[in-house]
C-alpha cells in the first residue's frame, strides 16, 4: 500500500525524464510505481503515467526506472514550511534496490529515517519505548509533542501576547472614541439630567450603546479577518509553494473575540460618561 | 400651600480670589397656582435662585422646601424625581433635545416617568394642540421656528402635569410678537392652575404675572 510506504527524502534526486525510451521498452514488467510531491512533479515537468529514471546520485548513475503512479500535496509542515518539498514515495524493497549498491554493501542501510503511522496516535509514546528498547542503536521518537517541548506552543503564546496588546490597544481606541461621542453629547446629557431623566436611566442607555458599538466592531473585525483570511494564505501559500495553512479564523476566535468586547465594550461606555453622569448638571452646559 | 419655599439661602460660587455670593440671605415663596415673575439686572442671582428653586443646585446655606419637604437631605435620584415629575423647565434656548421630533421631545419625560405608550401618544398629541402646534408634532426642532421650539419646551415642560413650571428668559430670544405668543401660553398655565416663576428683562412678560420680585447683586429688593 503507498499509504504505508517508505517514505524517503532523497537528496540530490536525479529525475530523468526518460518517459519516452521507457514507453519504448521492450521489457512488459511495469516499472515500479513511485509517488511524487506536486513540487518535485512540477519541477522535472512530469505527470502521472510518466515512467523516468530515479537515482539517488545526481549524475544519474545507478538510476532505476520507475513509473509515476501520483502526484500528492505533501501534508504542510510549519516546522519546515520554507524548505523546497522534493519528495518522492516509494514501496520500502523499490528503495532497497535503488539505493543497492554492490561496492558498498552498506549501501542499502542508506535510509537514515522512518516514519511510522499508528492507527492511533496515542500509542505514540508507549510505542517509541517499545521500540527503541527491542531495537537498540535506533533512536526512536514520537513526532507529537508535549505541550512544554513543543516550538508552536511557544508561537501560540507569542500569539496571545500579540492578541492582548491588540485588545489593549483597540480598548484604548473604543474608550477614546466614547469619551468624543459621550462629550459631544454633553449638552444632551445636561439637558436630560435638568429635565429628570435619571442616573440610572442613562447609564443603562450608555450601557447599551457600548455594547452595540463593541458587538458591532467585533463582529466587523470577524468578518475582515474571514475575508482576508483567503487572501493571506494565497500570497504566502504562493510565496513559499506550500498548502500550509497561515491564517485560520475559527469559530472559537471569533466567539472568544465577540465575548472580550462585550464586556469591555460595556466598560468603556460607562467609563467615557461617568464624569458627564456623576458631575454638577449645570457645570455641564457650554457657556 | 407653597409649592416651594426658599428660605434665607445664600449660594457661594468659590473662586479663585475668593468665593463670589451670588445670592446672600434670600427668602421666596411660591404658592400653588401663583405666578411670579423675577426681573433684575444681569448678573444679579435671577437664575441662580431659579436653579436652586428648580432642585438643580444646592445653597451653601439656608433650606429649599418643596412641597415640604427639605430639598438638601435627598439623593440625587430623588431630586431628579422631584424635576422630572413636579417641575417643568423652560429656557432660554430651549434645550430641546435636536435628533427628537417635537413629539419624541415631549413623549421623553413621559417615558422616563413611566407612563404606558398610549397614555404618552394621548397627552402628547393633547400638549400639542395645547401649544398649538399639533401638525408640527413629527418635526425636528431644527425644522421649527424659535417661537414654535419653545411652545415645543413648554409642552414638554408640562408633559408630567407639573406643580411648578420654572421659566428662565423663555422670551430672550425671541422677537416681540413671538414673545408675545410664548406669554399667552404662560397665561394658560397659569389659568390651569399650574405655579410659575419665570425670570425676565421682559417687562410685558413681568406685567402678566400675580406677583413681581426684583433683584439685585443677590439680594430682593422689592
Amino acid at each position: 500500500m503507498i499509504g504505508r510506504a517508505l517514505r524517503a527524502t532523497l537528496i540530490a534526486l536525479f529525475l530523468g525524464a526518460a518517459a519516452a525510451s521507457a514507453a519504448d521498452s521492450p521489457s512488459s514488467a511495469q516499472p515500479p510505481g513511485v509517488l511524487l510531491s506536486r513540487q518535485l512533479a512540477a519541477r522535472a515537468r512530469v505527470s502521472v503515467g510518466d515512467v523516468v529514471t530515479l537515482a539517488v546520485d545526481a549524475n544519474g548513475a545507478r538510476g532505476m526506472m520507475v513509473r509515476v503512479a501520483g502526484i500528492y500535496e505533501p501534508t504542510p509542515d510549519p516546522m519546515r514550511f520554507t524548505a523546497q518539498r522534493l519528495e518522492a514515495h516509494m514501496h520500502l524493497p523499490d528503495l532497497a534496490a535503488l539505493v543497492a549498491d554492490s561496492a558498498d554493501p552498506a549501501a542499502r542501510e542508506l535510509a537514515s529515517a522512518i516514519n511510522v503511522k499508528l492507527v492511533d496516535a496515542h500509542d505514540a509514546g508507549p510505542f517509541a519505548s517499545e521500540l527503541a528498547a527491542r531495537a537498540p542503536g535506533v533512536i526512536v521518537r514520537p513526532t507529537s509533542r508535549t505541550r512544554d517541548d513543543d516550538p508552536f506552543a511557544v508561537l501560540d503564546r507569542f500569539h496571545v501576547a500579540i492578541s492582548a496588546v491588540t485588545v489593549v490597544g483597540a480598548t484604548a481606541f473604543l474608550l477614546a472614541l466614547m469619551v468624543i461621542r459621550a462629550e459631544e453629547r454633553r449638552d444632551t446629557i445636561a439637558i436630560l439630567r435638568l429635565i429628570g431623566i435619571s442616573r440610572r436611566s442613562l447609564l443603562t442607555a450608555v450601557a447599551i450603546e457600548g455594547l452595540l458599538i463593541a458587538v458591532m466592531g467585533a463582529i466587523f473585525g470577524v468578518i475582515v479577518a474571514v475575508a482576508t483570511e483567503s487572501l493571506v494564505n494565497g500570497v504566502f501559500q504562493a510565496r513559499y509553494d506550500t498548502a500550509l495553512v497561515f491564517v485560520r479564523v475559527t469559530r472559537s476566535i471569533a466567539v472568544r473575540s465577540i465575548a472580550i468586547a462585550l464586556p469591555l465594550g460595556l466598560a468603556a461606555g460607562i467609563g467615557a460618561s461617568w464624569p458627564l453622569l456623576r458631575g454638577q448638571i449645570l457645570s455641564l452646559f457650554r457657556r | 400651600m407653597p409649592v416651594v419655599e426658599a428660605r434665607r439661602v445664600t449660594r457661594l460660587f468659590p473662586m479663585a480670589a475668593g468665593p463670589i455670593a451670588a445670592l446672600r440671605d434670600v427668602s421666596l415663596r411660591v404658592d400653588a397656582g401663583e405666578y411670579v415673575a423675577i426681573s433684575g439686572p444681569s448678573g444679579c442671582g435671577k437664575s441662580t435662585l431659579l436653579h436652586l428653586v428648580g432642585c438643580v443646585d444646592q445653597p451653601t446655606s439656608g433650606e429649599i422646601l418643596f412641597e415640604d419637604r427639605d430639598v438638601a437631605v435627598l439623593s440625587e435620584a430623588e431630586r431628579s424625581r422631584i424635576r422630572l415629575m413636579r417641575i417643568g423647565f423652560v429656557f432660554q434656548r430651549f434645550f430641546l433635545l435636536p435628533m427628537l421630533t417635537a413629539r419624541e421631545n415631549i413623549e421623553l419625560p413621559q417615558a422616563e416617568a413611566g407612563a404606558a405608550a398610549a397614555d404618552r401618544r394621548a397627552r402628547t398629541r393633547e400638549l400639542l394642540e395645547y401649544v398649538g402646534l399639533a401638525d408640527r408634532a413629527d418635526h425636528l426642532p431644527s425644522q421649527l421656528s424659535g417661537g414654535e421650539m419653545q411652545r415645543v419646551a413648554i409642552a414638554r415642560a408640562l408633559a408630567n402635569r407639573p406643580a411648578l413650571l420654572v421659566a428662565d428668559e423663555p422670551t430672550g430670544e425671541l422677537d416681540e410678537q413671538t414673545g408675545e405668543q410664548v406669554a399667552d401660553v404662560f397665561d394658560r398655565v397659569h389659568a390651569d392652575g399650574t405655579a410659575i416663576l419665570v425670570v425676565t428683562h421682559n417687562p410685558a412678560l413681568a406685567a402678566r404675572a400675580s406677583r413681581r420680585v426684583t433683584m439685585k447683586s443677590g439680594s430682593l429688593v422689592s
